[in-house]
């Protein structure tokens, strides 16, 4: 009984040695290891000599696990086959499906959740024969993630008869043959290319016959490892047999490839395309340009808190308060049950008025038109008709006559529901008289709304209009704020008188800026459309007379209308002439000027791009880049200032906007000599931040 | 009644133009993000503290497979005395995993980790917040950056070249960062200043 004692340490080395020595062996069906299942399938049940197997390696990982694509996106690693195979057969590689794009945290991978084979083509060699078996082996690798990875190996085989007949189909593999087949992408040489210029990979496929020509939905899989920023979903456009596919590239893309592999999918029919594009220089249209898009959710949802205090700051701005005070007034001095319809109707009003103006803004962008928010304010005839609008709600606060009393609500018996419309009313007009303020003061926040997919844009105006919405809704639903109001009394009506002064400032405004859009003869038309305007109102407001009168008045009132509108039609075609500034210390921006300044390695060349409805860049333009330190900077350290206008449209300056990323002024880029990257400078200046930035060059 | 001070119309404007804020990489050749970080001692540790000094960043998570992939047979260790050694480099190695999820440990449980690892970092940096991870826009672990004494970025990507979790592919890759240590150490521009970090998503 001695000798079994002495071997019982070795007895126990061995049971301990065994998992291991289980885990290196090769093995038949599936097999389990950390969250996945393995296992190496054929299409057929036996193989036929001089003929091809389709085989794979099948993962099934736990749910809520994925594995990865040929490119694993941000992170993962793709999964190897290593094969050990019979003389004379050969495997081809992977013929990857494509994949899914699994989102985790802020970062994207391509990969697979769920059952799903790797499809591989075996060549079967001839010399085999009837009653032999084909053993392939092969050593799978893979990385199986949820939240946290766990790489994982396995040896596998799989063993299969050697028959002369051609093979009969496993039943039980079919379906995922099938899946993978469905999802193989069919090669295809459409002629395409691609640059990396901008920070952002370019590809232009087509044109060609055979590509697609409805309109579809695509989804773009770039198969280069480590080259886009996956996380940053790619932009597709598809216009005259071409399709045209950008994204950002990775920050930590170091190489470019010769040739760049993607996989299309047309989401709509489920066809998958593999193909190779060259790297080659084309331009890329300014129109298309893609936008770099908010990264974050968390990034929408602070520009739609901020939407909203800004919309509730709009009814302090010298164009609403006026309006809505005295409708505010009004309101007060109905009682709880209406007063809340009311607030109701008026938010109704101006959220209405935001989506319809939203959805103008949206349409056209997408229909191509190269505009940006603040567009409105860049057509003269809409500013023209701004100005007669605060112009008219001026006179009749002024008590010139009460036209408008109507659509604000005064004089209304609330307690009368026919006043309801009234209130959704003065919600359209508070948004009407709300934009030339939300245009220079929210441009930055709604431009880049306006980049964002249309939803979210979209969201974005809802909640400025039910910021703007909201201090009234709250006063028609909280009696206790109703109470803090001032009583309704005879102050009443000099208070209304008093709110016209800020009005009539609006439109001072208003003119300075058609007076730029256009030139003083034009400014001398709307003034006189004015007059007329004003006689017009004038007339309407005067007690009625006899029959003859009356008639008399409805023509003058016509007449005077109707000459106020061709004046403002008038001044609508003028064209502004070119501004020629005297000692300006910059010069009018062109793309071209700005190729031919860079041209020069000793320059550098800083750009400003400017509106004179942007407040915001007027003020930069006082405060800073007018000052005698930075004039005197910009000569000292040999820079050319640029300005360009984007006071008008001009599509120029919108592409120039675009490939910055900006969809609204201002917009400061400062180019370093010698051809290094521009640099944008903040929005908001300052003489210090300037010459710094000078200096840094 | 009060009419708007130009002064309230310019702080809206400058509110409103402040929405959304920037979520860029870094660029090597241009200077590092700033951080202010506690170590595990308590410590507080920022950029400018180290001016004069090369810096090496690691991301870590020590149940991550691509760290123990580089722990494991002591070739981070390894970098780490290399780094500090002979290059005289501080080596901060950095937790950004938030409380709560897989990979963030406590001060204790930190030092434990290094002593058991018999790793060689200057210090440990906990980045619960995340704030230093995201102005790096560091993706995974290991993720390496190298910031030379002027407080420029010179390297940023992964540690080697071979994105395996196969400790035995080590000898074989490019050990990014020791060759660009060796290429800043001699003066030169280094080879491959920006590649593909791999291993696994850092949990912010």
């Amino acid at each position: 009984m001695t000798m079994p004692t002495r071997q019982l340490p070795m007895l126990c080395l061995l049971l301990w040695l065994l998992p291991g020595l289980a885990m290196a062996q090769t093995d038949t069906g599936p097999v389990h290891r950390d969250h996945i299942e393995v296992e190496l399938i054929a299409a057929t049940t036996s193989v036929q000599p001089g003929s091809t197997l389709h085989a794979g390696l099948r993962l099934l990982p736990d749910p809520g696990w994925h594995t990865y694509w040929k490119n694993p996106g941000d992170s993962g690693l793709p999964t190897r086959i290593h094969w050990t195979l019979p003389e004379g057969i050969q495997a081809s590689g992977i013929d990857w499906p494509y994949p899914e794009a699994i989102p985790f945290a802020h970062l994207i991978n391509y990969g697979y959740e769920g059952e799903h084979l790797l499809p591989v083509t075996l060549q079967i060699p001839d010399t085999l024969e009837a009653g032999d078996r084909v053993v392939l082996q092969a050593k799978a690798e893979w990385l199986v993630c949820e939240e946290i990875c766990i790489p994982g190996d396995a040896r596998l085989q799989l063993s299969l008869p050697v028959e002369m007949s051609p093979p009969a189909r496993n039943e039980h593999t079919a379906p995922l043959f099938e899946w993978a087949e469905q999802r193989r992408p069919g090669p295809v040489d459409w002629p395409a290319r691609f640059t990396t210029e901008g920070g952002r990979l370019n590809v232009l496929i087509g044109p060609d016959q055979f590509l697609p020509q409805e309109p579809r939905r695509w989804a773009v899989f770039v198969a280069e490892d480590n080259l886009v920023d996956h996380s940053r979903p790619a932009d597709i456009h598809i216009n005259n047999d071409q399709i045209r596919v950008t994204q950002p590239l990775s920050p930590f893309a170091a190489e470019v490839p010769d040739a760049l592999r993607l996989v299309l999918v047309d989401i709509d029919n489920a066809r998958a395309y593999a193909l190779s594009a060259a790297g080659e220089t084309f331009t890329t249209d300014a129109n298309e340009a893609p936008h770099p898009l908010p990264d974050h959710q968390t990034g929408w949802l602070v520009a739609l808190l901020l939407a909203l205090v800004g919309g509730m700051l709009l009814n302090l701005m010298p164009c609403v308060f006026p309006v809505l005070s005295i409708k505010a007034m009004s309101l007060v001095a109905g009682t709880g049950h209406d007063q809340r319809l009311h607030g109701l109707a008026y938010t109704a009003g101006v959220v209405l008025s935001f989506a319809v103006l939203a959805a103008l803004l949206l349409g056209l962008r997408a229909s191509g038109e190269a505009i940006g928010w603040g567009f409105q304010l860049q057509s003269p005839l809409f500013v023209g008709v701004l100005v007669y609008l605060l112009f008219a709600l001026g006179l009749s606060l002024s008590g010139v006559f009460d036209f408008g009393t109507r659509i604000m609500g005064l004089g209304q018996g609330l307690t009368r529901h026919s006043g309801l419309s009234g209130s959704f009313y003065t919600g359209i007009l508070a948004c009407v008289v709300a934009s030339p303020c939300t245009a220079p003061f929210m441009g930055t926040a709604l431009g880049v709304a306006v980049l964002m997919p249309w939803p979210m844009a979209m969201g974005i105006f809802l909640a400025l209009g039910v910021g703007l919405a909201l201090p009234m809704l709250a006063l028609s639903f909280s009696p206790r704020l109703a109470r803090a109001m001032p009583r309704p009394g005879p102050w009443m009506e000099t208070f209304k008188q008093a709110m016209a002064f800020p009005l009539y400032l609006a439109v001072v405004w208003l003119l300075w800026v058609l007076a730029r859009q256009t030139d003083a003869n034009a400014l001398a038309v709307i003034l006189t459309g004015m007059v007329l305007l004003a006689f017009a109102l004038w007339l309407v407001g005067r007690p009625a007379g006899g029959t003859g009168t009356r008639l008399l008045r409805h023509a003058l009132v016509g007449l005077g209308l109707g000459l106020a509108a061709m004046a403002l039609i008038t001044v609508a075609q003028i064209e502004a002439e070119p501004r020629v500034q005297a000692e300006a210390h910059w010069e009018p921006w062109s793309a071209d000027r700005l190729e031919a300044l860079r041209a020069d390695p000793q320059r550098a060349v800083l750009v400003n791009m400017t509106a004179d409805w942007c407040v915001t860049c007027l003020v930069n333009e006082r405060v800073a880049l007018n000052t005698e330190t930075v004039r005197e900077a910009l000569n000292t350290h040999q820079v050319s200032y640029l300005k360009g206008d984007w006071t008008r449209r001009d599509p120029a300056i919108t592409a120039y906007l675009a490939e910055h990323g900006r969809n609204g002024v201002p917009l400061y880029v400062l180019y370093p000599r010698e051809g290094g990257d521009p640099q944008l400078l903040p929005q908001v200046l300052t003489p210090a931040l300037v010459v710094q930035a000078l200096e840094s060059l | 009644m009060k009419h708007p001070s130009f002064r309230l119309l310019l702080a809206i404007a400058l509110l409103l133009g402040l929405t959304i804020p920037a979520f860029a990489a870094p660029r090597v050749g241009e200077p590092a993000p700033d951080f202010s970080v506690v170590d595990t001692a308590g410590n507080t540790h920022s950029l400018a503290d180290y001016r004069g000094q090369m810096v090496v960043l690691e991301w870590t998570n020590h149940e991550c497979p691509f760290v123990i992939k580089h722990y494991q047979p002591g070739n981070m260790q390894n970098q780490q005395r290399l780094a500090r050694e002979t290059h005289d480099a501080v080596w901060l190695t950095v937790i950004s995993s938030k409380p709560g999820s897989q990979g963030h440990v406590s001060a204790a449980r930190a030092d434990e980790l290094t002593q058991s690892r018999e790793a060689y970092p200057s210090a440990v940096l906990l980045d619960e917040s995340g704030d230093m991870g995201r102005a790096y826009d560091a993706r995974v672990t290991p993720h390496m950056y190298i910031i030379d004494a002027e407080g420029i970025l010179r390297y940023m990507g992964g540690i080697d070249s071979n994105p395996s979790s196969n400790p035995e592919d080590i000898p074989e890759a490019t050990q990014y960062v020791v060759a660009a240590l060796e290429d800043l150490a001699a003066g030169r521009d280094v080879a491959q200043p920006v590649t593909r970090p791999y291993g696994c998503t850092i949990k912010y």
